[in-house]
């Protein structure tokens, strides 16, 4: 079968000014020595374009903590691309927004952490959200589009309303209600951020109600947590059939979390073509088709649709990649959620465990020798 | 919205733009998102361009496609235009 990838998604570093204790990072990040330079995410971009990518998101990390964003933004438009950038905006200067716009960003994905000063500024373990709100004022005056993104979880849900009226009062043209997916620091956080399904429930009711009010001026769109779902989510929409992330350091993967996976090696760009990684490498052709599941997947009718679920969570809480993903109603499995839904950590019962970046673990390891 | 007037100047919403894919042909880009134009699609987003009203790019595609019903071609194209402007891919001057 023939997959052709339709967005990359460029994760061109591991640094970032916010620690926001439900990045979707992988725990184990890449130092700044051993990102991809200019160059090579030029040469990666023509590639990705090649096979057929039409849409880059630049992530991070931060992406704007690398000096040459406003190139990788040109180099991304050279190459055919449509450009989102995915940010914090933490630092992002007017004069640098446009050179950005200049450059030939189509989109700009700002992410804020509540609606609330005090809150927002304890998830990201940093002062950042009266910088977000100046910064999204001045977005608004260039004709790109704009979504503002908020992380929800039973910490913050309280404000949903709040949230959506500081969407509206801000004119963003996209909202993304996006529920934290369990993964990476977020996982290690599960215990406080997991919400209750009354908040799911309520949560759906707000933002139907909203989407109703606002159509045609605010398009809403809304991820809730698949640990209330009754099948899994068709994670990246199957692994490697249509999506890949690149890590600051050249490494492709079919999504954020796979290197938690044992026992795949993933290849890298400096190594190998793109075209290869995605069309022969194993550990893209890992989880294609069906010859690699359990039951009850492999003769489930909804095979086609979800894939299984997502390879990571399996792994996560079975210890084991080919099983079916636990959050399915059908899982054999399926008890392991509902012991994390059944046994929410108390608010003050334990701290956060922040995000660090990577120059902090690199020193951590140096004092330990 | 409510139904656009023959005065009204259809154009792509910010961050909205036409590509060619060499594997799905004429593709609109939007924000995460991308929609595969066929038929007169391409024409029809190619047409509002920020400058021709309404009632111009109908009536240059009931000219373009002259052995087609115009009235279905109008409501063809109103339809089309509705289902952007949902998507928030396109709006009115």
């Amino acid at each position: 079968m023939n997959f052709v990838p339709l967005a990359l998604i460029a994760e061109v570093t591991h640094r970032c000014p916010l620690r926001c204790v439900y990045c979707s990072n992988p725990t184990e990040m890449r130092s700044r020595s051993d990102e991809l330079s200019t160059g090579e995410w030029q040469r990666v971009f023509d590639e990705a374009a090649t096979l057929g990518v039409l849409q880059l998101h630049l992530t991070g990390g931060e992406p704007l903590a690398r000096p040459d964003t406003e190139q990788l933004v040109k180099s991304g438009r050279a190459a055919g691309l449509y450009i989102n950038l995915i940010t914090s905006g933490i630092g992002l200067s007017e004069a640098r927004l446009d050179a950005l716009v200049n450059a030939g960003l189509d989109h700009v994905q700002l992410s804020f952490q509540d609606s609330e000063q005090a809150q927002a500024d304890e998830i990201a373990g940093t002062r950042a959200h009266a910088a977000k709100l100046e910064l999204a004022r001045r977005i608004r005056k260039h004709r790109i589009a704009f979504t503002m993104n908020i992380v929800v979880h039973r910490q913050n849900l309280a404000r949903l309303p709040q949230m959506i009226a500081l969407a509206e009062e801000l004119e963003v043209g996209k909202l993304e209600v996006a529920n934290v997916q369990y993964y990476g620091w977020a996982f290690e956080n599960r215990g406080k951020l997991l919400p209750t399904r009354e908040q799911v429930q309520e949560t759906i009711a707000i933002v139907d109600a909203a989407r109703e009010r606002l159509k045609g001026r605010m398009r809403i769109d809304c991820v809730l947590p698949d640990y209330y779902a009754r099948y899994p989510k068709p994670c990246m929409g199957g692994w490697g059939q249509g999506l890949m992330l690149i890590d600051p350091a050249g490494v492709v993967l079919p999504c954020h979390a796979a290197r938690v996976i044992p026992g795949l090696k993933f290849d890298d760009v400096r190594s190998q073509p793109l075209r290869w990684i995605w069309e022969e490498s194993a550990s893209f052709q890992r989880f294609r088709g069906d010859q690699w599941m359990q039951e009850p997947c492999r003769s489930c009718e909804r095979k086609t649709r979800d894939f299984g679920g997502c390879r990571c969570q399996a792994f996560l809480y079975t210890g084991d990649a080919d099983a079916t993903d636990p959050v399915c109603s059908l899982a054999p499995k399926r008890e392991l959620i509902d012991a994390v839904i059944a046994s929410p950590a108390a608010p003050t019962e334990s701290t956060w465990v922040y995000r660090i970046n990577p120059s902090n673990q690199k020193s951590e390891f140096r004092i330990q020798n | 919205m409510t139904e656009p007037a023959p005065t009204n100047i259809p154009r792509l919403a910010p961050g909205c733009r036409m590509t060619q894919s060499k594997d799905l042909g004429p593709v609109l880009l939007m924000p995460e998102n991308m929609l595969r134009l066929t038929g007169p699609g391409p024409r029809i987003v190619e047409l509002c361009d920020g400058a021709r009203t309404l009632a111009e790019v109908i009536a240059t595609l009931q000219t373009e496609f002259s052995g087609a019903d115009p009235e279905m071609i109008r409501r063809e194209v109103l339809a089309f235009l509705a289902s952007l402007n949902d998507r928030r891919a396109l709006d009115y001057l």
